[in-house]
């Protein structure tokens, strides 16, 4: 079931990526040859890149691809480094939860207010905020697992570094 | 609670967390995080924790959130996008088969054209970051097919990319000309030179690099004929395209750099479908591969940008200064121990977030010892770039390694970048020691 | 001894600058001592995007709001960026901060925010520079490609231009490269962009100003401080209008002689086109009104209490002169 919602996450990021292109070409191709212009473009570039970019998070997560350092991790025992990777995830989840709780409150507190871009669409600040928490909140979720799966794994005698079982799911 | 005290263990425990493979992103925003909180919490003197959720929660949602809500960065999933279209579409494949046939003589051809195609699209595009992005699955990926070394085929277009700055147009010269009130036309012509130079330098290390280990560098064997050549160049069309629309584009007054990541997107793919080499398929791959890495790239940008705003807070960047102030140092000394605080902050924070912290209380300091602000500017450009290939934190090497994925592992092309740094201290120190060299072009328009 | 943190978006350089660093002293002063600052500059602590709630949620004890950031939030503060033929920096700025430091409408407002008023800027008048064209008459902005902000953007759009969208420190090259043709701006910002380099003509609109922008201060560290430590604050904030009135004044005049300098050639709009300007601008002092009035405010009172000042202000210089030449 996650694995699906990332897969849509990433999906949407992709058509944001899109979206990203075609706004911003459209509004050359207009300005060179009608002299004219796409409303509000910059407001809703911003906007898609927070879709862009956090909606993939997840995703980003389960197939490991967070850059680490590994320098030292890797002249270590296989039980010692695949223990660091697990110690990386739990602390990704303590760092990640206060800006669960501030994305929360800014959506909130974005949407309550009523505040929006001062443009000439006058388009509501709250969807990139809500975007944010969704992005960063399925993030944490599959942190949790990954730290669950991954003692299980270590328990069962497997190990982590070498292939990725996750992907595999 | 003091702050420096705060901002230096934070600091102790950044390295600890990096070091034990914490990923970055994480080790940052949340060494920051707990940073922020202790400060606030003890603002009054007492430890009073209620005080310190509001104001942490609204530092590290508005720094992070800033940081990718902006129009002017999406130049940089775009220009990612590029990169993974043009390999779909074999436009990378095919210039890569002309520069071959055509550099096949000389050892580390392929290398020295990428880092000279480096410097020309980060000249053109002004960022750092966009350059590696795109030349990275331009270049280093097909210098690996071709059995480059692999830390030569990583680190030479990781390199490359930080000429982005240096050479205008630059958005890094136009902040610092805003905080130091110089000319910024003036700023652009003094980076050309040092610009070059450290072209020239990385070009050099290639050439030595081969010398010592052949190997490291494959030459094609047999001779090509001209006509071979001649096609060569000529299927390599849709390539030069690009650069030409990037190039017009630009200084033509078509679009801004933002906007030419956008157009070449598209004209890459119009290209790449009516050559019958896209599909539909292909292009959501190519796609999903760019959100990937742009989201690895970003969330440790804005990691890196919570942990400025931390800084901040803590002083310590004006303890430091207020040290060297006090010092009462020689100028030499002077300029070697601000090299020093930038090489260290640069080992772990973005360029803008150190100017930012930095340039309010050096620039006074500078200016009091009657140096000049337009070299100043060089020099603190040139140690910002350095910055984006030094461990641990170096987003150029990540942005590259994003790109090749497990095939090289992150510590070997670091190990490759060291000898391009060897040759960057040098070219620093000759910036920094001969100050003609950049201010010989603004001082004679 | 209470340090106050000062979350600035701007860098610690020109007239603003000064203006800050100017009430940081005064309130320093005023309060004996007690009263010390650590100002941030450059947005280090947060982007202007964020100020608001930087300030509200104590990041920054207090900072510069900008209120074209926050049109719904900084409704009654918006009032100071209208196209209202207001284009004396400061009569602006003292019909701001009166505003501002005396509507009982406008204080709950921002106590309900957690925020306090304390002092105001201004960016001073609204001017434009362009390069390869000059703008003589309103006719001339038609089929420009301009960049441009706010109420006065609008009004260049309704007046046939085509607007472009780009960050001011990029206006710099797209200047440069014939991407635009003309960026608002204001004089001293303009010349300290280092525009003079690309554009060839400046014209003067003397047609409004964005002066939507001061000082705010979070309610709960305003409130824990004494009585007297506050006093010093109002009074050091209200003192900005003055002491930036005379910077920017001057700044402007050597900006104006830094531009013609340079070669640029600098035009004074004929006063039939500046009444074309606001009169094509009328249309956004409603849409205002509009706004104001649907966040509980009542826009056509507060309207006519800004325009009374600005009138009151206005007589006060024509009959005495400026506070620093009398
Ligand atoms: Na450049
Ligand atoms: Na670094």
């Amino acid at each position: 079931m996650l694995r699906r919602i990332e897969r849509l996450l990433v999906d949407l990021s992709i058509l944001a990526v899109i979206g990203l292109g075609v706004m911003i070409t459209a509004n050359v191709l207009i300005r060179t040859l009608f002299n004219s212009g796409v409303p509000d473009t910059t407001f809703i570039v911003a906007e898609l890149m927070v879709a862009a970019v956090i909606l993939p998070m997840a995703a980003t997560t389960a197939a490991r691809a967070h850059i680490a350092v590994e320098l030292i991790a890797n002249q270590l025992p296989v039980r010692i480094h695949d223990g660091l990777i697990v110690f990386g995830s739990i602390f990704g989840l303590l760092a990640l939860a206060p800006l669960i709780w501030a994305g929360w409150r800014e959506a909130v507190h974005a949407f309550e207010a009523g505040s929006f871009f001062f443009g000439e669409l006058h388009l509501p600040k709250w969807p990139g905020r809500v975007i944010f928490l969704v992005g960063i909140s399925f993030c944490w979720l599959r942190l949790a697992i990954m730290v669950i799966t991954d003692i299980r794994t270590m328990r069962a005698g497997g190990n982590l570094s070498g292939n990725h079982p996750e992907e595999a799911a | 609670m003091d702050g420096t005290l705060v901002g230096l263990t934070a600091f102790a425990f950044l390295i600890l967390l990096l070091g034990l493979r914490v990923p970055i992103a994480f080790a940052l925003a949340g060494v920051a995080t707990i940073g922020t909180f202790v400060i606030f919490a003890f603002r009054t003197g007492t430890f009073s924790p209620d005080r310190a959720f509001r104001p942490t929660s609204s530092l590290v949602f508005s720094n992070s959130f800033d940081l990718i809500h902006s129009y002017d960065l999406s130049m940089i999933p775009l220009f990612v996008a590029l990169g993974h279209i043009a390999y779909r579409a074999e436009i990378t494949t095919r210039i890569y088969r002309a520069a071959r046939v055509w550099l096949a003589a000389i050892p580390g051809g392929v290398a020295m054209a990428s880092v000279v195609g480096c410097g020309g699209f980060s000249a053109i595009t002004g960022s750092s970051i966009a350059c590696a992005s795109t030349m990275g699955r331009i270049c280093a990926p097909e210098m690996l097919r071709m059995g480059y070394d692999k830390r030569l085929a990583t680190a030479s277009v990781a390199a490359g990319g930080t000429l982005g700055s240096l050479i205008p147009p630059s958005v890094l010269f136009i902040i610092y000309g805003i905080f130091t009130e110089t000319s910024i036309s003036s700023l652009f012509l003094a980076g050309i030179i040092p610009g070059l130079i450290s072209l020239l330098g990385f070009l050099l290390v290639i050439w030595v690099w081969v010398l010592r280990d052949p190997s490291a560098a494959p030459v094609e064997d047999g001779v090509t004929s001209a006509k071979e050549r001649l096609h060569a160049a000529i299927d390599a069309w849709p390539a030069m395209l690009l650069f030409v629309i990037i190039v017009g584009g630009i200084y033509g007054g078509i679009f801004t750099a933002t906007e030419a990541a956008a157009v070449c997107v598209s004209a890459a793919l119009l290209i790449g479908f009516a050559q019958r080499r896209l599909t539909v398929k292909s292009v959501i791959e190519a796609l999903r591969e760019t959100v990937i890495q742009t989201t690895s790239i970003f969330i440790i940008a804005a990691g890196a940008k919570i942990f400025v705003a931390f800084i901040a807070l803590t002083g310590v960047a004006g303890e430091i200064v207020g040290a060297v102030q006090a010092a009462d140092l020689n100028v030499v000394v002077l300029m070697l121990a601000i090299a020093a605080i930038y090489l260290l902050l640069g080992m772990f924070l973005d360029p803008i977030g150190i100017m930012v912290l930095t340039l309010p209380l050096l620039v006074p300091l500078v200016e009091g010892y009657g140096l000049d602000l337009i070299w100043f500017g060089v020099v603190v450009i040139k140690l910002l770039e350095i910055g984006l290939i030094t461990p641990p934190v170096g987003l150029n090497v990540f942005v590259i390694a994003s790109v090749v994925g497990r095939e090289v592992p992150i510590d070997r092309i670091f190990s490759g970048i060291m000898r391009f740094l060897t040759v960057d201290v040098i070219v620093l120190a000759l910036i920094m020691a001969f100050p003609i060299l950049s201010l010989l072009i603004p001082n004679s328009m | 001894e209470t340090t106050l943190i000062f979350g600035e978006a701007g860098p610690n350089r020109g007239a603003r600058a000064a203006s800050t660093n100017w009430f940081a002293e005064k309130a320093t002063e005023l309060s004996g001592g007690d009263l010390k600052f650590d100002i941030q500059w450059g947005g280090a602590l947060f982007k202007a995007g964020a100020a608001l709630n930087g300030v509200a949620d104590g990041v920054a004890d207090m900072g510069t709001v900008i209120s074209v950031y926050f049109p719904q939030e900084m409704v009654a503060y918006g009032v100071a960026d209208l196209p209202l033929k207001n284009d004396d920096a400061w009569v602006g700025m003292r019909a701001t901060d009166a505003l501002m430091r005396n509507n009982a409408q406008i204080r709950q407002n921002l106590a309900d925010k957690n925020l306090v008023y304390i002092g105001t800027f201004t960016t001073s008048a609204v001017h434009i520079g362009c390069k390869g064209t000059a703008i003589r008459s309103v006719e001339d902005i038609e089929g420009l490609k301009v960049r441009g902000v706010g109420a006065y953007g609008d009004t260049f759009k309704d007046l046939g231009a085509n607007m472009v969208p780009m960050s001011i420190y990029d206006a710099y090259q797209g200047l440069d490269s014939g991407l635009l043709d003309c960026s608002q701006g204001y004089s001293y910002a303009t010349a300290a962009l280092k525009q003079q380099e690309v554009i060839n003509s400046y014209t003067l609109l003397n047609w409004g100003q964005v002066g939507g922008l001061g000082v705010l201060m979070n309610k709960d560290a305003f409130d824990s401080l004494s009585p007297e430590n506050q006093q010093a604050l109002l009074t050091a904030g209200e003192g900005m209008a003055d002491e930036l009135g005379r910077l920017i004044t001057a700044d402007n005049e050597k900006a104006i002689e830094t531009m013609k300098a340079a070669g640029v050639e600098v035009i004074e709009l004929p006063e039939a086109d500046r009444e074309k300007l606001v009169e094509t601008g009328a249309k956004y002092v409603d849409a205002w009104m509009e706004r104001a009035n649907g966040s509980g405010l009542d826009g056509a009172a507060i309207l006519d209490e800004y325009r009374a000042l600005i009138a009151q202000y206005t007589a006060e210089r024509d009959e005495k002169g400026y506070p620093w030449t009398r």
